[in-house]
């Protein structure tokens, strides 16, 4: 099923070029200043000037090249938003089996506590996380995951409680199952789908999230470049230099479609297979096949 | 989302009715279709139906604008058998009335003989024969008209022996095809190389002057028919051909189940299902006992019941020396190997992302003590018993037919060698000709391995051909028990009665009469006092509302009735009890497919 | 219904509670004692025993807890430190420009998403289909300040249409400088909010479009213009409702950010400016305001929603 998976993946080709455009850039990102010729940190004294031979994208107020600092950016942009995704579904989707197979106390308190963070958008939740631990790496991947788990714990929730009654499921407790095998092995297996489609869109969300925080100058401190830092400087410098606010966004903005289209693609192929289970079963009665 | 009321208007505004005019002509048509209450239930949406009712509407909708075709595709299917045959008296009366023509498709041979004037018969997406409805019954034409025929269990008598399945499975409907589609499994063609190379045409065949016509599609249709071998690998069988063992296996009673209704702001319990309402009965070793009813009679929660998948409210449940209601969790660990379960639907109970070859072994799995290389052995052991190819264990579920499939959950109810399975309609999703295969295994199966089974079925044809003993149930409660030839031959309680009288048979030049049993089930949560039928017997009295009958012996059987009836039954009759008037049949084409739905 | 409504009334309590205690429980995260964190960093000695006294710091949790909600009730929200003013009031006077601009965003994303997602749903494989599909791809993921940004580029900078910095103008003042101060920042955030909700409306439509009452409909001669209109939307505009009135939740969240970069008056950039001042007890006021109106809005939009279903009004 695997190999099936990948193929019907591979069919869309706008997502295999998504694929490789990241992979690009997090290879660049690890290289610093090769490709540019400049280093990210480096200041000259061509200040604020736009797209040139010298200066592929223009540079900052400090005469730093902001193709170098795009791509080094990318190092804790990418960082950021794998480790909030991976820490949410840790904490989330455990939390939501838990709540979905055994229902009732169990599922009303976990429920109450996810409707509470669910109720607020993730950037509050995170400014205020942020607002509390100061800003770094570290807590902006807990502040961002704190946010995002209650999204994995709704959707495996949901998943659990429609597997639960399934035929297969009730045949597992006939032939004796306990219920952590039951969760473990048969629960969680079927309602993966859903679950790596938001992974990559919170993948996606975090990225801008920790943008945002660092347009508003909570996210990572300097001097490290990040690209809603870039952005928060070149707010400063706007009737001065209008490229030095466009390219950050550009690439930011890429990187999201890139992990959208990847997990819009991912939906598409686990979809099919699901539905395989599911279109003989949709038509009921006698005579049906 | 829309009213009821509505719906059935908008059809009527959409073809040029002013809306009052519509309004008040789908609040009459409700009342024809025979909706109680039509003023109210108009305003009403659709969730606040049953099934039943939603049809009646549907029809309500279709006979809006006077048709002169009516297009009924599988009307009856999601039904009860009894409201089914309330719909067909319905669907007939609406044809009287507006002389309309009625196509009508379906796969049951009953439905047909009983409604049509001509039939259709369709195969792989051509039409194989057709003619009037006596003559394709009584003396087919093609090879798998007749095939189909046959292989059908009959209410009206035994099968000795094995159906006759026809092998092999409904053709693809994607595949290359060269030559007659049915020519792989057709009994006729006796190896010959022209059914594989030529389609054949549908040619008139000869038939009495002033008759519809007859016509054929099969290059020998006018030669001798070749009767279909009985199943291959399956030696004839007799379902109940092994005695029973005196000892019981399992032994239920007074088992209740009764579920909680949560409403209101506290989810405060405001009132209770009666799923299963102080039931008594036994197993024997090698007998299979058939339970019978409608929907919601409870016969699904009574075969959840005994492995314990819900919790009786009270009873007894003793399987060998375990009392599976009260046991711990090792005690009931061994039972659930000892009594294994097969679904109704094979495609939800096999976990999708495992491979049939797992699937079939997990219980072993579960059992721990089995090591995988031995594990795999069993699989491969049993897929050839049932009928699959070992080669193909380690395929996923989806990529099986629905037959196969059930064969998997079959092989792996089997893997630990239980001495009881609980089937909870295992037939009831497949195919005809499909569902004479699985049959035909499951008869031997329990032959060779001396099982008992549990056949849980609202088919009553097929119980009656798999069952030693039938139970009846009403709403929580055994009606009727006894052995099955009692049962269908001389059933003494009203409702084994009217049910039997329900079902379509499969034999034309029946009285029509009309359907023997009206309205609908009572609701469980308030079931009626005293005996529970009351309320639709044509023999109630006093006493039954007032004092619940007991399960008496009547003659071998025992009934749960204040008046069983004695005289005894003939199903060629249609049921001497039925009231209603005869209908003359006007003229209606009839359609039927035993293959595919995709077919058609 | 009424049962539902109750119900979701007696859910909703708890959630609030538990809102206000997370809130007030950030007090214990940060360094330092709580009643330094509340009198801020240039606090006296004098000032911190203040404090200390006034919220009486110095009890069991539980009860400081129960001080503390006590006060909120009574309207005393504290102190901001910045410039003295009533938390209260502070948060009172810029709850309207954050409302004007909401209704504004709102009216825009649904006037921009309901267009876009009728078209992608009904025929996502037309030109124009595909198109609206490629817009809705990058506005969901360019983020809303950096569209802001832009805009700002483009109509204050470059063309001088419109003012770069957003003052608090009520609607009721003045309609038309109302509409130029807060149409940039309600397009930024409309334009991000309108691409989910289409995105919504396409799925939810051509969901609907393959159920059997769709084809009911058609067999009945209904013309497709009537299906749609009649059947599909209503069915597929029901669920869209909610989604539309949570994204007003986050319209208040995304417009922090936004709020900040057009300097416009509103609750968001009051929040940022405390938390970037360390103004511990505007913090807190702010954050619970903005909690409590989204849990409202939830309730509210279930409300509407189970109205809305006949399956749950009429049970």
């Amino acid at each position: 099923m695997r190999t099936e998976l990948l193929r019907r993946f591979l069919t869309d080709r706008w997502s295999v070029v998504a694929l490789a455009f990241l992979l690009a850039m997090l290879l660049s990102s690890l290289l610093n200043g090769s490709l540019t010729g400049f280093e990210a940190t480096a200041t000259s004294s061509d200040t604020l000037i736009g797209p040139s031979p010298v200066h592929w994208l223009g540079s900052d107020e400090l005469g730093r090249d902001s193709a170098s600092r795009l791509m080094f950016g990318a190092r804790s942009s990418l960082l950021v938003a794998a480790g909030s995704a991976l820490a949410a579904a840790l904490v989330g989707v455990p939390l939501g089996v838990l709540a979905g197979y055994f229902g009732r106390a169990v599922d009303a308190i976990a429920m109450r506590i996810i409707d509470v963070i669910l109720a607020v958008p993730t950037v509050l939740v995170a400014l205020v996380f942020i607002a509390a631990l100061g800003p770094s790496t570290t807590n902006m991947i807990i502040a961002i995951a704190s946010a995002s788990a209650p999204q994995f714990a709704r959707l495996a929730r949901a998943g659990t409680l429609e597997i639960r009654e399934r035929d297969f499921v009730l045949a597992e407790r006939a032939m004796g199952a306990g219920h952590l095998t039951i969760m473990v092995r048969v629960v969680l297996p079927n309602i993966l789908a859903p679950l790596i489609v938001q992974f990559v869109v919170t993948a996606a969300g975090a990225i801008v999230v920790a943008a945002g925080l660092s347009f508003l100058g909570l996210g990572i401190p300097p001097p490290e470049p990040t690209w809603g830092g870039m952005l928060q400087q070149a707010k400063a410098y706007m009737y001065q230099s209008p490229w030095y606010g466009i390219f950050p966004g550009v690439v930011l903005t890429l990187t999201v479609i890139a992990l959208d289209r990847i997990g819009a693609s991912l939906r598409r192929a686990m979809g099919s297979t699901q539905d395989l289970g599911r279109a003989s079963a949709s038509a009921p009665g006698r005579g049906a096949t | 989302m829309q009213r009821i009321g509505d719906q059935i208007a908008e059809i009527i505004t959409l073809h040029g009715g002013t809306r009052s005019e519509a309004q008040r002509r789908a609040v009459d048509l409700l009342d024809m279709v025979g909706v109680p209450q039509p003023a109210t239930r108009a305003r009403q949406f659709p969730h606040q139906f049953s099934g039943g009712m939603c049809q009646r509407a549907m029809i309500a909708m279709a006979m809006a604008n006077r048709p002169q075709l009516l297009i009924a595709d599988e009307p009856t299917t999601a039904v009860d058998v009894s409201v089914q045959a309330q719909l067909f008296d319905l669907l007939r009366t609406a044809k009287q009335d507006t002389g309309a023509a009625v196509l009508l498709i379906t796969h049951d041979m009953g439905v047909v003989a009983e409604n049509a004037d001509r039939v259709c018969v369709m195969y792989a997406g051509r039409v194989v024969e057709s003619g009037p409805v006596d003559d394709v019954f009584t003396q087919p034409a093609h090879p798998y008209t007749r095939a189909l025929l046959n292989c059908v269990p009959r209410l009206d008598r035994d099968v000795d022996g094995a159906l006759a399945a026809i092998p092999g499975g409904p053709p693809d409907p994607m595949a290359e095809r060269r030559g007659c589609a049915f020519a792989p499994r057709c009994p006729q063609r006796q190896g010959r190389e022209l059914c594989g190379s030529e389609i054949p045409v549908l040619l008139g065949m000869p038939t009495s002057p002033g008759k519809p016509q007859r016509t054929a599609a099969c290059h020998f249709s006018t030669e001798p028919p070749v009767s279909m071998e009985p199943d291959e690998g399956a030696a004839p069988s007799r379902a109940g051909e092994v005695p029973p063992d005196d000892e019981p296996l399992l032994e239920v009673t007074q088992l209740v189940k009764r579920f909680a209704i949560r409403k209101g702001v506290l989810s405060r319990t405001v009132g209770e299902v009666h799923a299963v309402d102080d039931i008594s009965f036994t197993i024997r070793r090698g007998e299979t006992l058939g339970l019978v009813g409608e929907s919601g009679c409870g016969k699904s929660t009574t075969s959840r019941l005994l492995l314990r998948l819900v919790e009786p409210t009270s009873g007894d449940i003793r399987i060998g020396s375990v009392e599976v209601a009260t046991a711990g969790r090792r005690s009931l660990t061994a039972v659930r190997q000892r009594v294994q379960m097969v679904f109704q639907d094979p495609l939800a109970s096999l976990n999708p992302r495992w491979s049939v070859g797992e699937n079939a072994a997990e219980p072993l799995r579960l059992r721990g003590d089995v090591s995988r290389s031995e594990r795999m052995a069993r699989v491969h052991e049993l897929f050839e018993r049932v009928g699959l190819l070992p080669a193909h264990s380690g395929r996923l579920p989806h990529e099986f037919s629905g037959g196969q499939r059930q064969r998997v959950a079959i092989a792996r109810a089997l893997i630990t060698d239980p001495e009881l399975v609980l089937l909870d309609e295992p037939v009831s999703a497949l195919d005809v000709s499909v569902q004479a295969q699985v049959l035909n295994l499951l008869a031997d199966l329990k032959r060779e391995r001396q099982l008992s089974y549990l056949f849980v079925s609202h088919d009553l044809s097929v119980v009656r051909h798999i069952s030693d003993r039938v139970a009846v149930m009403y709403l929580g409660k055994i009606v009727e028990i006894g052995p099955k030839r009692t049962m269908f031959t001389a059933p003494r309680h009203p409702y084994t009665r009217a049910l039997l009288a329900s079902v379509p048979v499969p034999e034309t030049g029946r009285a029509r009469t009309g359907a023997p049993l009206q309205g609908e089930v009572p609701s469980p949560t308030d079931p009626p006092t005293g005996c529970r039928f009351r309320t639709r017997c044509p023999r109630a009295e006093d006493v039954c509302a007032e004092v619940e009958p007991p399960l008496n012996d009547v003659g071998g059987t025992a009934v749960a009735c204040h008046f069983p009836v004695l005289e005894p039954w003939d199903q060629t009759i249609a049921g001497a009890d039925r009231t209603g008037d005869t209908t003359m049949p006007s003229d209606a084409n009839v359609m039927t497919t035993g293959g595919p739905r995709h077919a058609h | 219904m009424r049962a539902y409504v109750i119900r979701r009334l007696g859910q909703f309590i708890p959630v609030l509670l538990l809102a206000t205690i997370i809130v007030w429980a950030m007090l214990f995260a940060l360094p330092g004692s709580p009643a330094q964190v509340l009198a801020g960093e240039d606090a006296t000695p004098e000032q911190i025993a203040a404090i200390e006294a006034r919220y009486g710091l110095d009890q069991p949790v539980w009860l400081q807890y129960l001080t503390w909600l006590g006060h909120l009730f009574q309207g005393d929200w504290g102190t901001s430190l910045v410039n003295g003013h009533a938390v209260a009031q502070l948060i009172g006077d810029r709850l309207p420009a954050t409302a004007q601009l909401a209704v504004l965003a709102m009216a825009l994303t649904l006037v921009i998403a309901v267009p876009l997602g009728i078209a992608v749903g009904l025929h996502p494989r037309s030109w124009y289909g595909r198109l609206t599909n490629g817009f809705l791809a990058t506005g969901l993921a360019a983020p809303t300040f950096w569209i802001g940004l832009l805009l700002i580029l483009l109509l204050s900078v470059k063309l001088n249409w419109l003012p770069a910095a957003s003052r608090f103008v009520p609607f009721w003042e003045s309609p038309v400088g109302a509409l130029r101060h807060t149409i940039l920042p309600a397009l930024a955030i409309a334009l991000h909010a309108s691409t989910v909700t289409a995105r919504f409306v396409a799925s939810s439509l051509s969901e609907v479009m393959h159920r059997d009452f769709i084809r009911t409909a058609r067999a009945k001669g209904a013309s497709e213009g009537t299906v749609l209109r009649r059947h599909a939307l209503r069915n597929a505009l029901v669920p869209t409702i909610t989604v539309v009135g949570l994204q007003l939740g986050s319209l208040l969240g995304g417009a922090v950010v936004t709020e900040v970069v057009f300097a416009y008056p509103g609750l968001g950039r009051l929040l940022f400016t405390a938390i970037d001042g360390r103004d511990f007890s505007l913090i807190q006021g702010s954050v619970l305001v903005v909690i409590a109106i989204f849990i409202v809005l939830n309730l509210l939009v279930d409300v509407l929603y189970a109205f809305l279903d006949p399956r749950i009004r009429f049970d």
